[in-house]
């Protein structure tokens, strides 16, 4: 039928898929697709050279979008009402535990493969020039995870919300001179309230949504600006000045098409310049080992895309988020912690609350920002980056280690308790 | 290898499938369907023919929820308690039966959990029995259910659980309030007990600490107080009964209906036939009673019942904290009182009461009120143990007189005291003198003072 076939090529204006021109075109004529390369090179689609990391962070967000779009429909941001939506959605909502339960694994999955996203790109040093900045972009996408994890650990508002938020909220105010005022603002009073509630509220489905996707598009947009993805380690010629061939132009060579510029005319970046391209080019051999993008990162992609979601929905099939009495004020636990991922924090703040609780983090997000551009060492080979790489693999130890004393070796009074050790737990 | 992942893909698409189903699967099971179904089933079989039958195996299934705006809650039991308001569930099985014996106190107006307790929202039976993980009501013991009419009725007797009245008559007057606290009075050497009934302790915890403290609260200060079985099951009754939560205007409404019996009771332990008399019967020193509420407004009187100078300046009449439905009562008691009634309050007297004796009155009553007693004794004998302290108990307060002026003592109960030690090296006595001056009034330290000196035993002379 016409119509259908008019409505289908309105839609697919393609070649078809068993061309080579189709395949290309099916990338760089969608909206959704073009974010990838035509083709792309069979060694980074090694699942053992960046574990799609970023994908899997990327899926998750996908997976808490529509289950917080669909927990929004149940939720009133309001003290006592908060915590009987909860019990709504334990008890009356159909599939409210599911969905609940989904929206909670994957927040605290989507911490921990951004982490691990992290540590696989200083690994592979991927962070190097030319992918400086995004970097720096992939870190303030960290700390927008923590904030998103931490805006909603409170919405439940039940006891353990609250009064992780309290602890967490109160680590943050010990910044000297504006730590109080920054408290404050966040909290919209002086304790964890109503105020606060609607703030971590329009902070959890506005503000940070919307700021982690502007960021993710950045972040994705980068990676093809600077060449797509790095080369696996296991690629990289040893101590040799990589022999380029520049498409176009080498610096040594005269440029193909030499145009004099003209004042009555203006020039589109679509128009052939002179110059190198920031990005690294590819060799002839290695033009040789790239396949077109569809099928094969696609499916690569979509497996990926599957196995997290199953592995998420089958973790909320067996295991319910936690759900503790309504939030109490007066009835601090004891020991009250903070999310887990601010445990490492919260242990440091035990020893000192200036040093540990401000200087340290304040100097480790700064160092972590600063990681590609205090790194003046240009070669990606773990061979060549032997210390750094144990200094990293240092700090990661430290981290982990505080936050697993925190979670597990920490009871009432913060007083050292190993796991194996009962005590019946004191509410004051 | 592009083959087995296109097969991959297409496995883990088919498992997540499998998975959404299984989720639905989960949520489309839940156990009260099934009751629901017998219940249906057990209903149908009451009905005369085919055709009534298939109606009501066809209701469909439903959560029942009663929304008590009035108590805060929303009670879900109805959802699988289908014939509690049913006399014709009356021997049908659990969870059908019906609930006999409510009076007026019907699912559908009370719910279920203000006198059960449990988790009203909940949908299945672990939660909903509350006996899962951080809920602090679980189901009362059928031992201990009457307790909870305590919670609405605050005041007063409450038809068939005399224990209430008691309990509550024992925390007053065994001194309860000289460590705990109760909506704001009382010290603070033990917990606040405002709430006591809403918090995790089991009923059966409560009763062991009152015949045992320190059998289940080791190192506990509490004081043994010998209490009989029955008198530590009254003030566990009285304690389950102890909630903050606000009852809402129509359930708290039944505190709020005064009885002349109870009104009498205040006649009586107030002592104010002392200056009162009623129609000529009782005292002169103050007015005569009869017909009172016809000279006045009800918001007069009870104006005067709270502060008896402003109403009347110069007036001698003391202030006596009673409660809204105290002073409630006491005018319905002035309504009937006769001068018969003044004859026989009059009779019931051990002693004649001197109008000067009224104020050692009232300092004794606050004595007790203010849980004095509970430390220093009913008879100001002390004795109560508290280790390390000098003399390793509580002070009598026989002879106060011999090592304080009275000024001293009043300075004592407005500060506090901390016990002299016995071993300046060991541990500090769990026990010690709380500061009352946010607590009592001048007036009232120095009545509690005036009745110690009134007990004074004189010296003896050598």
């Amino acid at each position: 039928m016409n119509l259908i076939r008019d409505i289908w090529q309105s839609i697919v204006r393609r070649d078809p898929l068993s061309t080579d021109k189709g395949k290309s075109e099916l990338v760089f004529l969608n909206v959704w697709l073009h974010i990838h390369p035509a083709k792309v090179k069979k060694e980074n689609m090694k699942f053992r050279h960046s574990f799609y990391l970023g994908f899997i962070t990327f899926f998750l967000f996908l997976i808490l979008l529509t289950t917080g779009i669909a927990l929004m429909c149940y939720y009133r941001p309001y003290p006592p009402q908060a915590y009987q939506d909860m019990k709504d959605l334990q008890f009356a909502v159909f599939m409210g535990p599911f969905l609940r339960n989904m929206h909670r694994w994957a927040a605290h999955a989507m911490v921990v493969c951004v982490f691990l996203h992290m540590c696989r790109v200083f690994y592979t040093g991927s962070y190097k020039k030319p992918r400086q900045f995004n970097w720096v972009v992939g870190v303030v996408l960290l700390l927008l995870t923590l904030g998103l994890s931490f805006t909603g650990y409170l919405l439940p508002w039940d006891q353990l919300a609250y009064w992780a938020i309290t602890v967490g909220s109160n680590i943050g105010s010990y910044a000297p001179i504006v730590g109080g005022q920054l408290r404050e603002l966040l909290l919209g009073g002086h304790s964890v309230g109503e105020a606060a509630l609607l703030r971590f509220y329009v902070l959890h489905v506005a503000v940070l949504p919307t700021a982690i996707i502007l960021l993710t598009i950045v972040h994705f947009w980068r990676i093809r600006k600077d060449g797509g993805l790095s080369r696996p380690v296991w690629k990289l010629k040893p101590k040799q000045a990589p022999a380029l061939v520049t498409i176009g132009a080498p610096p040594t060579v005269a440029p193909l098409v030499s145009i004099a510029a003209s004042k009555d005319k203006t020039y589109g970046l679509m128009e052939v310049v002179t110059g190198k391209p920031i990005f690294e080019t590819i060799t002839p051999e290695e033009e040789e080992d790239t396949v077109f993008s569809y099928p094969y990162a696609f499916v690569r992609e979509a497996v990926v895309l599957m196995a997290t979601v199953t592995t998420i929905m089958m973790i909320s099939l067996y295991f319910n988020a936690p759900l503790e009495q309504l939030a109490n004020p007066a009835k601090t636990p004891n020991p009250a912690k903070a999310p887990w991922y601010f445990l490492g924090l919260q242990e440091l703040v035990s020893h000192s609350a200036l040093l540990g609780g401000v200087i340290a983090p304040a100097l480790m997000v700064l160092a972590l920002l600063l990681i590609p551009y205090l790194d003046s060492n240009p070669s990606r080979r773990p061979a060549d980056r032997k210390w750094i790489l144990w200094l990293f693999t240092f700090f990661v130890a430290v981290n982990l280690a505080l936050i697993v004393i925190g979670t597990f070796f920490r009871g009432p009074g913060w007083a050292f308790v190993p796991p194996w050790v009962h005590v019946t737990a004191g509410v004051e | 290898m592009e083959r087995r992942l296109q097969q991959v893909f297409f496995g883990l698409s088919i498992l997540a499938l499998v998975l959404i189903l299984a989720a639905e699967w989960q949520a489309s099971t839940p156990s009260w369907k099934t009751y629901q179904r017998n219940f249906l089933q057990l209903e149908a079989q009451g009905e005369p023919n085919a055709v009534a039958k298939a109606a009501v195996l066809a209701t469909p299934p439903e959560i029942h929820q009663v929304m008590l705006t009035g108590l805060q809650r929303v009670d879900r039991c109805t959802t699988c308690h289908l014939g509690v308001d049913d006399p014709t569930m009356k021997n049908a099985p659990e969870p059908f039966r019906y609930h006999e014996g409510l009076g007026p106190h019907i699912a559908s107006k009370f719910g279920c959990t203000i006198c059960h307790g449990g988790q009203g929202l909940a949908t299945d039976k672990e939660s909903a029995h509350g006996n899962v993980a951080f809920w602090q009501t679980p189901l009362l013991d059928r031992d201990y259910i009457r307790a909870s009419c305590g919670r609405c009725h605050k005041e007063g007797d409450v038809p068939g659980v005399p224990e209430l009245a008691e309990g509550r008559h024992l925390f007053e007057n065994q001194g309860c309030r000289g460590c705990h606290k109760l909506n704001g009075v009382g010290g603070s050497i033990g917990p606040d007990l405002s709430e006591e009934g809403a918090s995790l302790r089991s009923p059966q915890w409560l009763e062991q600490h009152f015949l045992a403290p320190n059998a289940v609260s080791a190192g506990s200060a509490m004081p043994n107080f010998h209490f009989t079985r029955q008198q530590a099951r009254s003030l566990t009754y009285y304690m389950l009964s102890l909630t903050n939560a606000d009852m809402g205007t129509y359930y708290s409404s039944v505190r709020l209906i005064p009885s002349p019996q109870y009104g009498r009771e205040l006649f009586v332990e107030k002592n104010c036939i002392t200056c009162h008399s009623v129609g000529g019967v009782g005292a002169k020193t103050g007015l005569d009673l009869l017909g009172v509420t016809k000279r006045h407004s009800p918001e007069w009187l009870d104006e005067q019942l709270v502060n008896p100078q402003l109403v009347y300046p110069g007036s001698s009449m003391p202030e006596y904290d009673l409660e809204t439905n105290a002073r409630k009562a006491l005018l319905a008691f002035m309504t009937t009182a006769t001068p018969a009634d003044a004859q026989a309050i009059l009779a019931g007297r051990k002693a004649e009461l001197k109008p000067e004796d009224v104020a050692i009155e009232a300092g004794k009553q606050d004595f007790a009120r203010f849980g004095c007693v509970g430390c220093h004794g009913t008879e100001l004998q002390g004795g109560v143990p508290n280790p390390n302290a000098q003399g390793g108990e509580v002070p009598s307060l026989l002879h106060v007189a011999d090592d304080y002026t009275k000024d001293e003592v009043i300075a004592i109960i407005r500060n506090g005291k901390a016990p002299p030690l016995d071993n300046a090296a060991g541990p500090t006595p769990p026990l010690y003198m709380p500061s009352w001056k946010h607590v009592l009034s001048d007036e009232d330290i120095n009545r509690v003072a005036d009745y110690l000196w009134s007990k004074q035993q004189k010296k003896e002379s050598w």
